[in-house]
């Protein structure tokens, strides 16, 4: 459903990223895992539309076979960092996407409050930002970003802020929601543990200048995904990763 | 206890330093066209209370709408400098140079060029409190995390947008720091303008007792016009408090 192609992204004489093409398939979850500083984040930014303007961009992208031209409505883009507004209620901050793309603020609120149960904030509606733990506010991102009803989320890192448990936890969470609401992820990680757990493919990437390496179907049952079973696709992707940093 | 901790140590010191003052009068025997006693001050003001009340009326008058002037015209030249950046870079280093000139020190300068109306005054109200604010809201807008700005753009927004849901409600901080910084020279300025020239005012009652030689109408005057500076000081804690439960978050995030 997405198509990349021959994208260049420059930093003044720096190249960011090298002449990158991809596709991406509808319902697939994809992980694009390299080391600190390979572009992953260019690459996705670029995508939702919020690249640096002093960054040079060269490259094309289609959805759906027509020109993509970011920010686009079929793609929703949850940033690194946590970005609840600390001034609105959760309820508000999840509709945030919606009322910015002029939908009514009744309806979207009306909308969202079916789905907070699914998204474990039932009776949170009203909280503000600071008072959910770690894994409440990364679950309310969430649904501010389901809700958009984009066929492509692009995740830049959600779990990295969140302790061990808990990203364990988030981790099969989104595979929940995802079965229940199938979309095209492209999510950016540096953690090939998680990249294996929840990936239908992994992109690995490597740095100066950023390019795609490797492009690892992981054809395992998401039930049978096991320490044992994924062992060896893991330490290949490992040993990719520590070649590519050399 | 914040009654133990805050309010009762300022009490303490404050009714030491009446009381010392009250006592060293009443022992030296200054005299009190010299130094009057707070007793005297607080006579002071007692006897003279209705004229004293007709010029604090009219120091409100010209501090209100001068203050209330320039808080509207300080927030719309931060948005045009926001928007406009080669405005920003234009401006904010001539903004920042005209803070080297005295500007009380143009109060008769502006006698002189508008006469004794209110003009005069409420410009030089202006004048005075403007940049504080324009400074704070600049600088609070600058506080807005680029993640917020992008997570908008990514969802369509353009910049006004991204300016009316993020960007301002993050300057709100700063908006109240400045509101304060400026509302604290709001009386002193009035003062000074009506100093330069004036037929009412505070400014203009303490000139006339100074001539007379009546230095407890002074500082009868003197502690009316700290209390305008404190009441509107309140009104904005007020302003704050009423407005903005949901924004104090943000300090304690």
């Amino acid at each position: 459903m997405l198509e990349i192609d021959s994208l260049t992204i420059r930093a003044g004489d720096r190249l960011l990223v090298d002449d990158l093409s991809l596709t991406l398939q509808a319902g697939q979850l994809t992980c694009l895992i390299g080391p600190s500083g390979c572009g992953k984040s260019s690459v996705v930014k670029w995508l939702a539309g919020v690249l640096a303007d002093e960054l040079r961009v060269k490259g094309r992208a289609g959805l759906d076979g027509a020109p993509l031209v970011p920010p686009h409505a079929r793609i929703a883009y949850q940033p690194q960092q946590d970005t609840l507004f600390p001034w609105l209620t959760i309820l508000e901050n999840a509709s945030l996407g919606l009322e910015v793309r002029s939908a009514r603020k009744a309806a979207a609120h009306d909308r969202l409050r079916s789905m907070f149960p699914v998204f474990g904030l039932q009776g949170h509606e009203d909280s503000f930002p600071d008072q959910l733990s770690g894994g409440m506010r990364q679950r309310a991102a969430f649904l501010r970003t389901m809700v958009q009803d984009a066929g492509l989320l692009l995740l830049d890192e959600p779990f990295s802020a969140l302790d061990a448990v808990t990203r364990l936890r988030m981790q099969d969470w989104l595979v929940a929601r995802l079965d229940e609401n199938p979309r095209a992820v492209l999510m950016v990680t540096h953690d090939l543990f998680e990249a294996t757990q929840i990936a239908d493919r992994v992109l690995v990437m490597a740095a100066a200048p950023g390019r795609i390496t490797a492009d690892l179907p992981i054809t395992t049952p998401r039930r049978d995904r096991t320490e044992a079973n994924l062992a060896e696709t893991r330490s290949r992707l490992k040993s990719m990763l520590l070649k590519d940093t050399e | 206890m914040v009654f133990v901790r805050h309010i009762l140590p300022p009490t303490i010191l404050a009714a030491l330093f009446l009381g010392g003052w009250e006592g060293y009068v009443a022992a030296s025997g200054a005299s009190p066209l010299i130094l009057p006693a707070p007793s005297d001050v607080m006579n002071g003001i007692m006897v003279e209370r209705a004229q004293i009340a007709r010029h604090a009326a009219a120091t409100i008058r010209v501090a209100a709408i001068g203050f209330g002037l320039s808080v509207a015209f300080a927030f719309l030249v931060s948005v045009a400098l926001h928007f406009a950046g080669w405005l920003r870079r234009g401006v904010m280093p001539l903004l920042i140079a005209s803070q080297t000139v005295p500007i009380v020190a143009l109060a008769p300068l502006m006698v002189l060029w508008f006469g004794f109306g209110l003009l005069p005054k409420v410009l030089l109200v202006i004048l005075v409190t403007f940049f504080p604010m324009v400074v704070s809201l600049t600088a609070g807008y600058a506080t807005l995390p680029r993640a917020f700005r992008d997570q908008l753009v990514s969802m369509g927004a353009g910049g006004w947008t991204v300016f009316r849901r993020a960007t301002l409600p993050s300057a709100r901080g700063h908006f109240f720091a400045g509101l304060r910084i400026s509302a604290t020279y709001a009386i002193v300025a009035t003062i000074f303008s009506e100093y330069a020239g004036a037929r009412q005012g505070l400014g203009i009652y303490i000139l006339t007792a100074k001539n007379n030689f009546r230095a407890d109408l002074v500082l009868s005057a003197v502690f009316v016009s700290a209390l305008l500076t404190l009441g509107l000081l309140g009104l904005i804690q007020i302003l704050d408090r009423a407005t903005g439960r949901r924004y104090r978050r943000q300090t304690h995030a």
